[in-house]
């Protein structure tokens, strides 16, 4: 994606998530108009503000208008610390690494009496490089399908389950 | 798209098939090092060499440099180019080892594509041909990838170690595939499933299926698993069982698992009743996971989202798999494309586990080969 094309889908998103900003106010805009700036992950800091936004209006009835509008920006940043530690980036998980094979890794290795090498024993990632090329993706912790609160999970998966009300 | 830019480099023979087929879809050459260089037998294997041997068969003006030991592959794709073809698997991977790479390229042939495939159908490691046909390609027809040629036949059964099976591919070309928008899944309205059995009692197959049923059945009560016992000849050289099962959905989503018996002289017997019940909790985990594309095929559709007209794909999967997260890497080195990744925690609906929701722009791939007719 292009920078640019990125910007305009937050500017989607922003908008579809605040479809009147009358009611919102708009300190609240500022800021996480801000917010933007700072950060890539946009959606995961409008939900955020959303639940506070729900929290908010219980105030606004008890303690007037400005009262809330000062803590909010504090409360968004503080939110979105918190999720971005809680949840991995999935996209720096991703992309963040190196995928090419690195140089030289024979640089490093030790020499016995200017004649032998030290060969390595292979690390992790050297592992990974030379195992089995498949694409299934086998399950690791299987769940105990016997239980009943595990049966439950997905329960509403299948049309035996409970629907969602637009449907 | 053909432009030479310089080779992309890799090293170790993991991933071995998505490099080729990324580099002979976006024309980059690829330099893969260090093949197995510290394994006892060093170098590439018959069945890799058997994939280039294909991936050589289907193009036009390939050049494929190996050394000596096989340690190094050197690889300038050439032009898709299609048409008839047969091929010999090696029976050390299934056939679907093949297929899956066969799916990616097959619509951007010049001529359409009908292949004749011959080793192993069945086996455990990778997907086989029955839950390819049940998923990848209902998959391709969300993509715009449809007609009357696009089929997948299987004429004879193969279990390892023997071989022996045949199936026939054929799929149409097209100029351009529709940007797809799978977000929502819906629910699954019933479960099918295909339980085989070569060359041993045709009574295994109705034993999986009484198994697997007893597991499924607490679910949904739209199950049926056909069995399907072939003989003589079309039931290849070795004898085995398994079976394949898919769950459908409202909306077109198809999830699967499956599990094949040991193969002969390889480990210890299986009880087609542990067999039955093991595939079926197979099943609900995959569902467990979720998503609207299966585990399997998480990575086919990730590359026909990048391939597809300057449009915006989104599609929700599962938890990405290991396969997948490369195949994301390896994306970005060939055509540039990062996809925007969003978690969507599950909550307190019961639906399994977290889902992840991918989108990006298509770059506007269209096949080099059919422009110079």
């Amino acid at each position: 994606l292009s920078s640019e094309e990125e910007d305009s889908e937050n500017e989607d998103v922003f908008r579809k998530k605040y479809p009147k900003p009358s009611q919102v106010g708009s300190g609240q805009n500022l800021e996480s108009e801000n917010l933007i700036d700072e950060t890539s992950d946009i959606e995961d800091l409008l939900k955020e503000e959303e639940d506070y936004k729900e929290e908010n209006n219980y105030s606004t009835e008890t303690l007037g208008d400005l009262k809330w509008k000062e803590e909010l920006s504090r409360k968004a940043a503080e939110a979105f610390l918190r999720q971005q530690q809680a949840t991995p980036n999935l996209l720096k998980l991703i992309y963040g690494t190196v995928t090419e094979d690195n140089e030289e890794e024979g640089d490093t290795q030790e020499e016995l009496g200017g004649l032998f090498h030290v060969s390595q024993p292979d690390g992790g990632c050297k592992h990974k490089a030379d195992s089995l090329d498949c694409s299934r993706f086998f399950v690791e912790a299987p769940h105990d399908w016997d239980l009943e609160e595990v049966m439950n999970s997905i329960k509403d998966c299948f049309v035996t389950g409970k629907w969602e009300d637009d449907k | 798209m053909a432009t030479q830019e310089h080779c992309l480099s890799y090293a170790g023979c993991n991933f071995l098939r998505q490099r080729l087929v990324l580099s002979t879809l976006s024309g980059r050459p690829v330099k893969i090092r260090k093949i197995r260089s510290r394994d006892d037998n060093p170098g590439l294997r018959d069945f890799e060499a058997s994939f280039i041997r294909l991936l050589d068969k289907i193009t036009n003006g390939s050049r494929i440099e190996i050394n000596q030991t096989g340690t190094t592959l050197y690889y300038q794709p050439g032009l898709l180019y299609g048409g008839f073809v047969e091929h010999d698997c090696s029976v050390l991977r299934s056939i679907g080892y093949y297929l899956e790479s066969l799916l990616c390229l097959a619509p951007f042939m010049k001529h359409p594509l009908k292949i004749v495939l011959r080793g192993v159908t069945n086996d455990q490691v990778d997907p086989s041909v029955d839950v390819l046909k049940a998923t990848a390609l209902p998959l391709l027809k969300q993509f715009g990838i449809d007609g009357e040629s696009f089929e997948l036949k299987i004429v004879r059964r193969g279990m390892p170690p023997g071989g022996g099976g045949e199936v026939v591919f054929s799929c149409p070309i097209r100029k351009v595939l529709k940007p797809i928008q799978l977000t929502d899944p819906g629910k699954i309205k019933r479960i099918r499933g295909m339980a085989y059995s070569v060359r041993v009692s045709p009574q295994m197959a109705n034993r999986i299926v009484d198994s697997a049923r007893s597991i499924l059945n607490k679910f949904i009560p739209d199950i049926y698993i056909y069995t399907d016992h072939m003989k003589g000849v079309n039931s290849g050289k070795s004898p085995g069982f398994g079976l394949s099962l898919v769950a459908e959905t409202t909306n077109g989503t198809f999830l699967s698992a499956e599990l094949a018996s040991n193969p002969q002289g390889q480990g210890t017997a299986v009880l087609p009743e542990d067999l039955g019940r093991n595939c079926a909790r197979l099943l609900l985990e995959e569902i467990y996971r979720g998503g609207c594309v299966d585990s399997t095929n998480q990575s086919l559709a990730l590359l026909f989202m990048t391939l597809g007209q300057q449009d915006v794909s989104k599609v929700l999967l599962g938890p990405l798999s290991p396969y997948t997260i490369e195949f994301l890497r390896h994306l970005k080195s060939f055509f540039q494309i990062m996809f925007k990744i969003e978690t969507k925690p599950c909550g307190e609906e019961l639906k399994g586990g977290d889902k992840v929701l991918m989108t990006c722009v298509g770059v506007g791939f269209s096949s080099l080969s059919k422009t110079l007719k």
